[in-house]
């Protein structure tokens, strides 16, 4: 399944290490090294899919979900968080922000391919969206 | 609070520990390497301790490099330090257990993706104590960000301390767990 993915975060071996293990499933790969480097790239070109860090200088990753979903361009851009961080509090803040899934660091190439993969099918068939309603209401998928 | 009330935290492959209180973390280093992180105005430290450089597929762990310092800088923005001040001090990467000394070993390899990952990152290395043919006892103080290094330069001391600093097999967190959102 082809797809644009932007990845988002500001550690270049991270950034080398997801864009890796996305090519290798086929995956075209933009990057941004910060949240606020992530908006002005989606000014340019809307993904298919965009994965972002949390902890990030300039803007972090929650508040560029925060500030992207609104836009009624970016309303069905599926978003994952691919983080070291576990806390529920902010696990809560993505889902409430409108992130799709959150991923702990560290992570599988192939756990992040079939994930991926997944998001984007689930995307594409309308599932991804389906029982969104602005409530954030829902109970998480799988563990 | 003098060195000696300081609480310690002993950490060993794949561990990772910040903070912002006055601590001594403190670990042990044959070819492994630990990178000792700080934000000197903030007063937030932290320390890890890896094993291998980079991922092979199947086994992501915090015991590599890649994933372990992210973690590490993960922690410190957390608790609120400011990457653009970070200062580095890194140390291992010894030629232990029979380990040749080639490009290709691993002290050799790990102590080249360090230099790396924090050129590329914009951190400054303000002290080091890599290579050689040493184990190394390390203790970091977090509130003076001094680093006391002990070297172990007898092999068989050397492996007796290593293997006696080893993880058990489940402390290095493996791949982390995936949510979907409904």
């Amino acid at each position: 399944m082809s797809a644009t993915i932007l990845i988002v975060d500001d550690s270049r071996m991270v950034r080398t290490l997801v864009r890796g293990a996305l090519e290798a499933g086929g995956y075209t790969v933009l990057e941004a090294i910060h949240g606020a480097h992530a908006l002005t790239q989606l000014e340019r070109q809307t993904p298919d899919l965009m994965i972002t860090d949390v902890n990030m200088p300039e803007m972090d990753g929650l508040t560029l979900v925060e500030r992207a979903r609104p836009q009624a361009r970016f309303a069905r851009l599926p978003i994952l968080i691919l983080t070291t961080e576990t806390a529920e509090d902010l696990k809560q803040r993505g889902r409430q922000a409108g992130a799709n899934g959150w991923m702990v660091k560290p992570f599988s190439p192939a756990q992040l391919r079939e994930t991926v993969g997944l998001v984007l099918e689930r995307s594409r068939s309308g599932a991804l969206f389906a029982r969104k309603s602005g409530t954030g209401a829902g109970s998480d998928g799988r563990k | 609070m003098t060195a000696l009330t300081k609480p310690v935290v002993h950490i060993t492959i794949g561990g990772v520990h910040a903070t912002n209180e006055p601590t001594i973390i403190r670990t042990t280093l044959g070819s492994c390497i630990s990178a000792c992180l700080f934000d000197p105005v903030a007063g937030i430290a932290g320390m890890n301790h890896f094993m291998l450089p980079s991922v092979v597929d199947g086994d992501d762990s915090l015991r590599f490099g890649v994933h372990s310092m992210d973690h590490l800088i993960g922690k410190l923005m957390r608790l609120g330090a400011d990457r653009a001040r970070f200062q580095a001090k890194v140390f291992g990467g010894g030629h232990v257990l029979n380990t040749r000394e080639s490009d290709d070993s691993v002290p050799r390899r790990n102590v080249r993706f360090i230099r790396q990952y924090l050129e590329d990152d914009g951190i400054p290395i303000v002290a080091e104590d890599l290579g050689g043919y040493v184990a190394r006892n390390v203790e970091f103080d977090t509130s003076t960000f001094k680093v006391k290094v002990r070297k172990l330069k007898g092999l068989v001391i050397a492996a007796e301390l290593l293997q006696k600093e080893a993880p058990k097999d489940t402390e290095a967190p493996k791949t982390g767990g995936i949510t979907l959102f409904d």
